[in-house]
């Protein structure tokens, strides 16, 4: 340290350090040694305490009591004693029935209370740091704790914890019930005192009356669930010991009981139920007695369930069952209402028929029907026609179920990649075997490293009670993290990823196979497998039955099967924050243990064992991002070793066979892997309760659209997909949206040799290479996927499950491939289904093929047909020679597309009976400027209407154009006028001008961004004074704005009508909910997120915290809520014709505004989409609306006299003025959806 | 309102004089002028031109006129006093020898000008709002050559995008070119000092982009070692100048400063003693979470003379530069595992050889420390590792 100083000293910077640099220089290392030492000095402490007072009680045991009295006046305050004494006193009073066994403690109760209360003033810590997770826990060393002085070392604890922000309410709660009311200490034995059962009484209504709106929110939730979600574990692990153990430290908390809810009970019950130690949960029993909870259904199908694999009287069983119809249920609700797992049905049953000798299992509910008045058809049984068979029998349909089964049981599928097999040189089959070697070294490594990390936990968990993540890594077996932990390995791309994604995908790829082995385990997959088996029968050719619908049909089988609600798991989700914990844990434990020698390329140089992974930040202005990179020695290894095999996740691969059907939010798509109905952000909570609480009759319309989008069946366009991969292979193409392989890259002038000696402009060169070769190196990884996966399924039919947003637009499920791609993905996706063209399909399908090229986009249909025609030869030259002919379908605007539909015609105009051929091609409908036309037909606007095309016209209606006309109306008003500006913009103003405004203007462009959109647009102009921008972007947005209004009129009131609502909900504090006119219940999710910091050692992670009161984002949930309806609707207004398109027989599937079927088929669809386009609006829409919100945000007993609701109600009464539009025209609007 | 300006008759003399000078006719007219000029720019002192200078008051309605077209909030001196008060801190200390040219960004009304040319400095006046260039203009042609205006944002040197440099934008060399200053190497006096206040919108932005362009010695580093004369807020003062138990204020700021710079506090000043361009004449004083904030503080920034004497190169200095930030990415964390996390891995007994504790926090060490350790690294050639520095190449344009 001399040295140090003197080096320091000596320096010539030392002016900042004031005179006493060099001992300030000791003063700060050994400062922080000192730290150090203090808190291991106060763990010493906290340890040596604990002994201490393990020896109290001993000693106490054997003296009388008296002695106790005396010695405890002697520590802090006179509260603190009121306290303590009656704590002591009723120890030898106790019921022995109530005393836990297996502990078997001996001693007085309120000693061990007391104990337990100094192990929660301990936990509050690991509480802390476990769900709220706010920074690192205070320093609680400075308590010099003596051991006849336990109450004061308590007391500045429990001060500490009431000075934390957030916590503060129930803090303070803490401090005051537990010496308020001394009967909470003893709660464990209650029945033996009336008297201070009552007292507690009182001292509990006075807590639940201030804990309400502290049992709202959802810091509390969090914390609930993370309780929940670790006792599932140990029920999970089969270790009911350790659930009870975990139970007992918050029951036996007044503090932390609130926490406890029913199901915390019932979880802890269920453990034990499996192992039938029925005196187990009779002592649970009591305690939920104690804490003044009912037992539920759940509590006593755990009793009987217990019952049931125990040997016991008949008495006992009737005490149950009595004590259960006490309670205001029937034996009947146990089978309907309870999800049970594995064989827990069975037991309960022998045991209800142990006294009821004849009890027979309900019936089943009638299934209820949607009574919406847009479905009444639709859902009538009269009208019912049979649901359309699929071409496969029973037989095969059951293999490909086995087929999905299997590598959805595998978890993640391997397959081969297109990229070239090409020729094998010596080196890339060393790499290959190098890195064989290597991942064996780190399967091991990786491995070892868990092992230890893991039995530290579990040392650590004996001495302070309680880890939270251990149980969480003794959930899968230790290879499963391991092979999960390798993946990312494999997977991370060169330039790194963030560790927050990371971490989240690790995460859920843990959770996920958690969840696979729940199903195994609880026989839930026997139960799908069992009923898919009988489902097939309405989809296979040779299946009987008919008249149902998927949903009806498998909640039939379920129903007569008598499953009742069985095949749903318990719900069990894991708190994001212990997700991240998890998973963060996992990476670092990565991060360490994987080495590669350094040398493995070059072995001149010495070696080395160096890390895989390295961890670094990088810096965005104020903010810095932690991200794991992989060694460049690694990822040399891997492009040397070119190995073609990819990994994804089965959820990743579209599915091999009908998708199971959504019954309930919690139930459909996969098989196995978890899928949710409705997609949103980690941690928003909202959309899942919303969907929990809305009666399940409500979401079936959702639910069978869904279903009907999921089933439709795919196949593989094969002769394109092979052009595609042949040029992929080759050299990528940009113009076609192939892109090349990263050997295309630009290559950095100079050979990089020190990077910092090069000068400025050489630098700026090399980064815009690197940026260039990133850039290149993600799209070449995600077109190599799509069309991977496309290769594997070439020969299979297949279908994509699909989910929805929050707002009800519904996505395919399968991430990379699936039609909602780009143009490239689509030219490759064909109907599995084949019909025929029919008399007026060819000439459809040359339509769509005109509407692919975007030319005549302002032509008529016939006119298009006519100019397709005309191009016939070039159609088939397309089609014949697709890259050595004309290669017209290159210069179109989708030429993929253009290219499969040039085949199609080509093979159908060829074909004897071009009527009779038989088509796969799907042929797109797609709305004119969408949102508008749902405004336009909203308010009744008879301009807006004619220029959206809602009206009846021989050419289609151009919306950009007549507003840019409207806009230069203006302008030549304004120029006459002498207004500079519009002077200046002579000739400028086009449809290229405005188009982006005005298509976004829907989607609730601001002013600002208007302007922006202007500015670009005459940035791009050559022609236009630059000087001008800024003044004519401005005047023209204004103008566009206005002649918006002028044309909409009635667009802008309402979208003004919904901004001005959605805002002042906002301001009183809630978010907007609204229900679409189908019955799905929306929330919009923008919060003002707090976000709190995770300690993890490898780096701090910044987590949006869900847990902190959650306030709504005034500006997001204002801006966002005029598209946000509006998108309600266009999903709403899809599904009605998905529903009704069923009804009709057809095959349709949708991309938002644009819906696909076949060619034979158009007409009608176009047909059924303006019939329900008119039905949809002809429902009071914004009426309905309002009365939804008045009644949600302005019904009486609220404080009504608030200035901000009298104006909120005012608001959200007046309902905008519809204009005089006669809505049936739309169903004579040829382009309406052309 | 005028009253405090040059008297319109002299001042259109001059332009005479100037539109004469710029007609080529230098050589004939300045003869005898030019002897004496050079005589008097020898000592570095001008004799005081004798201007006036205007009140607080007169400056403020000055400062309001110009807020009308979108400019961005500009803080300016209006009061005489504290002119005065900044003219003599930066003229104090300086040695007696000739004094390098004062470039002043962004002077606004003038107010500092005047009092510096009367003080008999020379000045060179930096202004980006065309709006107050007729003014300074007047005023430079009212003198013979000690003040001189040059349109340019000193915030918006050397943009880092692509494409051409469109005014008040500019180049360095430009600038230069245009002040008439050459480069002298790194181990020479100051050649220019440069006073300003810091646009507080992008403070901590400016910040490190001088931090970046003195250890590439780059940008206006290229020409020497320029001494800045900044107001910047009380609370990046505390940055810069905190210590290792400092805690939080202690950053990579703070360390790479210290180490390229010596940091002098010249003055303290309330917020309220500047002037805005706001419409309703507000302070807008930045928020601050846990420094005092209740000044701007006069700070003069001079680099070292010995910064590139070690291991450290202009060449290598970016590597330094994305050392510091990284270890101090997590202050809390311990030297040994960032050194570890790099995969240098004799970390341990390079610590020990520098006698750094093993168990150091980053945020422990001093900034000497720091230059240490690099130098270290640099000499031990573990550092050689080629994508550290590419890291450092790409960590740099994310400033």
């Amino acid at each position: 340290m001399s040295l140090l100083r003197l080096r320091a000293a000596l320096a010539g910077t030392a002016r900042l350090r004031g005179a006493g640099i060099p001992w300030s220089v000791l003063r700060n290392y050994s400062s922080a040694s000192a730290k150090e030492k203090a808190r291991r000095n106060a763990i010493c402490e906290r340890t040596e305490l604990l002994e201490v007072l393990k020896a109290r009680v001993k000693q106490l045991q054997a003296d009388p009591i008296p002695e106790v009295r005396v010695e405890l006046p002697l520590l802090g305050d006179a509260k603190q004693q009121e306290s303590l004494r009656p704590a002591v006193a009723p120890g030898p009073a106790q019921d022995p029935a109530a005393r836990p066994k297996e502990e078997s403690p001996a001693w007085p109760r309120g000693w061990v209370e007391k104990m337990k209360k100094e192990m929660h003033l301990r936990q509050l810590k690991v509480e802390r740091t476990l769900s709220i997770a706010a920074s690192q826990p205070a320093p609680k060393s400075q308590v010099k704790v003596k051991p006849e002085s336990k109450a004061k070392a308590k007391q500045p604890k429990a001060a500490k914890t009431k000075a934390k922000k957030r916590q503060e309410a129930p803090k303070a709660e803490v401090a005051a019930t537990w010496s308020q009311s001394p009967a909470s200490s003893q709660s464990a034995c209650p029945r033996n005192r009336p008297g201070a059962a009552a007292v507690k009484k009182v001292a509990k209504t006075q807590r639940s009356r201030k804990v309400l709106g502290d049992k709202e929110s959802s810091h509390f939730k969090v914390l609930q669930q993370t309780i929940q979600s670790n006792l599932e574990c140990f029920l999970f692990l089969q270790q009911p010991e350790e659930a009870e153990r975990l139970l007992l430290l918050y029951h036996s908390s007044p503090a932390k009981r609130k926490f406890l809810d029913i199901n915390a009970y019932n979880i802890v019950m269920r453990s034990w139920a499996r192992k039938g130690h029925l005196q187990h949960i009779q002592r649970i029993f009591s305690m939920l007695e104690s804490a003044g909870l009912q037992p539920n259904l759940d509590s006593y199908a755990a009793v009987l369930e217990c019952m049931g694999r125990t040997l016991v009287s008949s008495k006992t069983v009737w005490r149950y069952v009595q004590q259960l119809r006490n309670d205001g249920f029937h034996v009947d609700e146990l089978f309907q209402k309870c999800l049970f797992e594995d064989d827990e049905k069975e037991k309960v049953l022998k045991v209800i028929r142990i006294v009821q000798p004849n009890y027979q299992l309900p019936p089943p509910p009638d299934p209820e029907i949607c009574t919406s008045s847009l479905l009444q058809d639709f859902y009538s049984r009269d009208k019912a026609v049979s649901y359309p068979k699929l071409e496969f029998s029973v037989e095969e349909l059951q293999e490909r179920f086995q087929q999905q089964l299997e590598m959805e049981l595998d978890s993640t599928v391997t397959i081969e990649s297109v990229e070239a097999t090409k020729p094998l040189t010596p080196q890339t089959i060393k790499a290959r075997k190098l890195l064989a070697s290597l991942r064996c070294q780190w399967h091991d490594s990786i491995l070892q490293a868990l092992q230890k990390s893991k039995h530290q936990m579990s040392k650590l968990k004996r001495a302070s009670g309680h880890n939270v993540l251990y149980p969480y890594l003794c959930l899968l077996p230790e290879e499963e993290y391991v092979g999960i932990m390798l993946q990312v390995l494999n997977s991370l791309s060169p330039q790194g990823e963030s560790l927050v994604v990371l971490a989240r995908e690790l995460g859920s790829k843990i959770y996920n196979r958690y969840i696979t082995q729940r199903k195994l385990r609880s026989r839930q997959l026997e139960k799908v497998q069992e009923i898919y088996g009988e489902y097939i029968h309405l989809l296979a050719k040779d299946g009987q039955p008919k008249e149902y619908l998927p949903r009806e049909y498998w909640e039939k089988l379920v129903a007569e099967a008598g499953f009742g609600p069985s095949l749903k798991l318990k719900e069990c989700s894991w708190p994001y924050m212990l997700l991240m914990r998890l998973s963060m844990h996992l990476l670092e434990l990565l991060v360490q243990a994987a080495k590669v020698p350094r040398n493995i390329l070059n072995p001149r140089l010495e070696s080395k064992q160096i890390p895989v992974l390295y961890h670094i930040y990088s810096f965005h202005s104020s903010w810095q991002v932690g991200l794991l990179k992989p060694h460049p020695v690694f990822s040399q290894l891997l492009s040397e070793a070119a190995e073609t095999m990819l990994t994804f996740n089965s959820s990743a691969i579209p599915m091999l066979c009908p998708p199971v059907p959504w019954t309930s939010p919690h139930f459909g798509a996969f098989l196995l892997n978890d899928t949710r109905l409705m997609r949103f952000v980690d941690g928003v909570v909202q959309h899942q309760q919303l969907l929990e609480q809305c009666p399940p009759v409500n979401l079936h319309p959702v639910l069978d659209a869904l279903n009907q989008l999921g089933n439709c069946a795919w196949k593989i366009n094969q002769p394109v997909l092979d052009i595609i991969i042949s040029i992929f292979n080759d050299k990528g193409n940009e113009k076609l949206d192939i892109p090349p392989p990263i050997s295309e890259a630009p290559k950095p002038p100079v050979p990089s040799g020190s990077p910092c000696a090069l000068s400025k402009s050489q630098k700026q060169e090399l980064l815009q290479c690197k940026k260039k070769a990133a850039e290149m190196h993600s799209l070449r990884m995600d077109a190599l996927y799509k069309l991977s996966i496309a290769n594997y399924v070439r020969d299979k039919v297949f279908w994509f499950p699909h989910n929805m947003d929050f707002r009800g637009r519904t996505y395919p499920c399968p991430p990379y491939f699936n039609h909602l791609g780009n143009d490239v993905t689509r030219a490759i996706l064909l109907f599995a289904e084949g019909r025929p063209l029919g008399p007026k399909g060819l000439d459809w399908l040359k339509i769509h093929l005109v509407n692919l090229t975007g030319l005549k986009k302002k032509n008529s249909l016939q006119e298009r047909l006519g100019y397709a025609n005309e191009i016939m030869e070039d159609i088939l030259d397309s089609a014949d020679h697709p890259l050595t002919g004309r290669k017209w379908w290159m210069k179109t605007d989708e030429p993929w597309q253009a290219l499969a539909c040039c085949m199609e015609i080509a093979k159908a105009s060829r074909s004897p009976d071009p009527a009779a051929y038989i088509s796969h091609f799907p042929v797109h409908q797609d709305g004119s400027c969408n949102g508008l036309q749902h405004y336009a037909a909203l308010g009744r606007d008879l301009i807006g209407a004619i220029s959206v095309n809602l009206m009846p016209c021989s050419v289609p209606q151009d919306v950009y154009s007549a507003v840019a006309q409207q806009v230069e109306e203006f302008r030549k008003r304004d120029a006459r006028q002498g207004v500079k500006i519009a002077q200046v913009l002579q000739g400028f103003i086009s449809r290229k001008v405005v188009k982006q405004t005005v298509m976004t203007v829907v989607y609730g462009v601001t002013r600002y961004g208007g302007r922006l959109q202007m500015e670009k647009r005459l940035k791009e102009m050559d022609e236009f004074p630059e000087e001008y921008l800024w003044e004519a972007s401005h005047y023209l947005v204004k103008q566009v704005f206005s002649g918006i209004k002028e044309m909409f009129s009635a667009t802008r009131d309402i979208q003004n009508w919904l901004t001005e609502s959605a805002k002042l909900i906002a301001q009183s504090g809630r978010t907007v909910e609204w229900v679409t006119p189908l019955g799905l219940p929306i929330v919009q999710p923008y919060y003002r997120s707090k976000s709190t910091v995770l300690n993890c050692g490898i780096q701090n992670l910044s987590v949006k915290n869900p847990s902190s009161n959650q306030k709504p984002d005034t500006v997001k949930q204002k801006n966002a809520f005029p598209p946000n309806f509006i998108h309600s609707l266009d999903s709403t207004h899809m599904m009605l014709t998905a529903l009704h398109c069923l009804r009709q027989g057809l095959t349709f599937v949708s991309v938002h505004d644009c819906y696909w079927t076949h060619a034979l088929t158009v007409d009608v669809m176009n047909q059924i989409c303006r019939q329900q386009f008119v039905a949809l609006h002809s429902e009071r829409i914004l009426q309905d609306l309002s009365e939804f919100m008045l009644e949600k945000y302005c019904s009486p007993g609220t404080e009504t006299r608030a200035i901000w609701q009298k104006k909120l109600m005012e608001q959200l009464s007046s309902v905008p003025k519809t204009g005089e539009l006669n809505l049936k025209e739309v169903m004579n609007s040829t382009y309406f959806f052309s | 309102m005028l009253a405090g300006w040059a008297l319109p008759g002299t001042a259109g003399c001059r332009r005479l004089l100037a539109t004469a000078l710029a007609a080529g006719l230098r050589p004939l007219l300045c003869g005898l002028p030019l002897c004496f000029v050079t005589a008097r720019r020898a000592a570095g002192q001008w004799p005081s031109p004798g201007l006036q200078v205007p009140e607080a008051a007169e400056a403020e309605w000055l400062v309001q006129q110009v807020h009308g077209t979108a400019v961005s909030l500009r803080r300016f001196i209006a009061c005489p006093r504290l002119a005065c008060t900044v003219q003599r801190c930066l003229q104090g200390g300086a040695s007696p020898g000739p004094q390098p040219v004062l470039l002043e960004c962004a002077p606004g009304p003038g107010i500092l000008t005047r009092t510096l040319l009367n003080a008999g400095v020379r000045v060179v006046a930096l202004e980006s709002n065309s709006a107050f260039l007729p003014n300074l203009q007047s005023l430079e042609n009212s003198l013979d050559g000690q003040l001189k205006v040059i349109y340019g944002d000193f915030f918006r040197l050397d943009p880092l995008g692509t494409g051409t440099v469109k005014p008040p934008a500019m180049c360095s060399d430009k600038l230069f070119e245009t002040m008439g200053v050459a480069a002298v190497p790194w181990m020479a006096d100051v050649p220019v000092k440069v006073f300003g206040i810091l646009p507080h919108r992008k403070e901590r932005n400016t910040l490190w982009r001088l931090l970046f362009a003195l250890y590439e010695c780059s940008s206006i580093y290229r020409y020497g070692r320029i001494e800045l004369n900044f107001f910047i807020s009380e609370k990046e003062y505390k940055v810069l100048t905190a210590k290792p138990e400092g805690t939080k204020a202690y950053q990579a700021l703070t360390v790479l400063w210290q180490v390229g710079c010596e940091i002098q506090l010249l003055h303290m000043e309330p917020w309220s003693s500047f002037a805005t361009n706001l419409k309703n004449g507000g302070l807008a004083v930045p928020k601050t979470m846990w420094l005092p904030n209740d000044h701007l503080c006069l700070v003069r920034l001079t680099p070292q003379q010995d910064l590139f004497t070690g291991g450290l190169k202009p060449t290598n200095s970016l590597a330094f530069v994305f050392m510091v930030k990284q270890c101090l990415a997590k202050p809390k964390s311990r030297l040994i595992d960032r050194l570890n996390s790099w995969s240098l891995h004799k970390g341990g007994k390079l610590l020990k050889e520098l006698e750094i504790p093993k168990n150091a926090k980053t945020r422990d060490l001093y900034p000497e420390d720091y230059r240490r350790l690099f130098e270290a690294l640099q000499t031990s050639h573990l550092f050689a590792e080629t994508w550290f520095h590419d890291e450092a190449l790409e960590s740099i344009r994310n400033v």
